[in-house]
């Protein structure tokens, strides 16, 4: 059990957890954003594009995870 | 991952600053060139009903300018629609460039997203500071009507914030591009691991589908870059707080 063993665990956990909270909130936005075409579709593309917006929002905050699991591995 | 890291390839010192020519330089500069070269053809042609270049073109600045310039920079900071759309040009070629054969995406390096993100945040703080003098700009940090007790607490929270703004910017667009061309650096790498000529269709055919992926991903992060911006810029122009 030495420390770098540790640092190849911490990379691969910490990215797969953000991987589920990520997988979470996408899956809420885009059925919301469904929804919101079904009841109205004539602002369908308004609803894309913020949705477009909401997932790279979404996405940044497992890609700050990714980026410490790099750190983790490569050093 | 050799070469998704920066070579040098010209080096050159000026004093005691390392201005060397990077591939990231160098693939910046033909970024820089492509960008000039096919807006002025789309520019220069000049049809009323548009056809071919111009109309691609033509097609993406005016979505440009339906997003922003309506809905987010409003009236006053109109004046700055072409540079977050000269913004999102540039980073949408840097972004597709690397996924030609034998190019580099320069945006997968941190320093040039942070820098681009330094030039935005410059442009929020002085936008903020022209429209609302010094002193206004300062007392945006504390948003009128809360008890002064939480003032306390509010000021350091919005300094934060406003710190990890570009910050997240910078992070977002690197980790995009980088994680992008690993997995597909992944998926390649593990052909040359099976060693087995049956099992190699298989990662080839994952990576076909992670580079075109790839390509949705340029588009929607060079996007996202931009009308981040543009909010950003447009909240420090308009903001009452």
């Amino acid at each position: 059990m030495e420390p770098v063993g540790f640092a190849y665990l911490g990379g691969g956990l910490s990215i797969g957890l953000a991987a589920l909270g990520t997988g979470i909130g996408m899956g809420i936005l885009v059925g919301k954003t469904v929804e919101g075409m079904a009841r109205q579709p004539e602002v369908s593309g308004l609803l894309r594009t913020t949705m477009i917006l909401g997932i790279a929002f979404v996405e940044a905050l497992a890609l700050y995870a990714l980026v410490i699991s790099f750190l983790l591995i490569f050093k | 991952m050799e070469h998704l890291k920066p070579h040098v390839i010209l080096p050159l010192q000026i004093g005691s600053l390392d201005l060397s020519i990077t591939n990231a330089v160098l693939f910046m500069w033909i970024a820089c060139a492509l960008v000039f070269i096919t807006l002025v053809i789309a520019g220069r042609a000049g049809r009323l009903v548009p056809k071919g270049i111009q109309n691609l073109m033509e097609s993406m600045v005016s979505f440009l300018h339906q997003t922003f310039i309506t809905e987010i920079l409003g009236e006053e900071a109109a004046g700055w629609f072409p540079f977050v759309a000269t913004l999102f040009f540039f980073i949408l070629y840097c972004n597709l460039i690397g996924l030609v054969p034998k190019g580099f995406t320069a945006t997968s390096n941190i320093n040039v997203t942070a820098s681009l993100a330094v030039v935005v945040f410059l442009c929020t703080q002085a936008v903020g500071i022209y429209k609302h003098g010094l002193f206004g700009y300062l007392k945006k940090f504390a948003p009128k009507g809360i008890h002064p007790v939480i003032l306390i607490i509010m000021i350091p929270i919005e300094i934060i914030s406003a710190i990890a703004k570009p910050f997240a910017l910078a992070v977002r667009l690197f980790a995009n591009m980088t994680a992008g061309h690993l997995v597909i650096l992944v998926f390649l790498s593990m052909i040359i691991m099976f060693k087995s000529a049956i099992i190699a269709p298989f990662p080839l055919a994952m990576a076909t589908v992670m580079m075109a992926f790839e390509i949705f991903v340029a588009l929607i992060q060079a996007f996202i870059f931009s009308i981040l911006a543009s909010m950003y810029i447009a909240e420090a122009s308009h903001a009452e707080h």
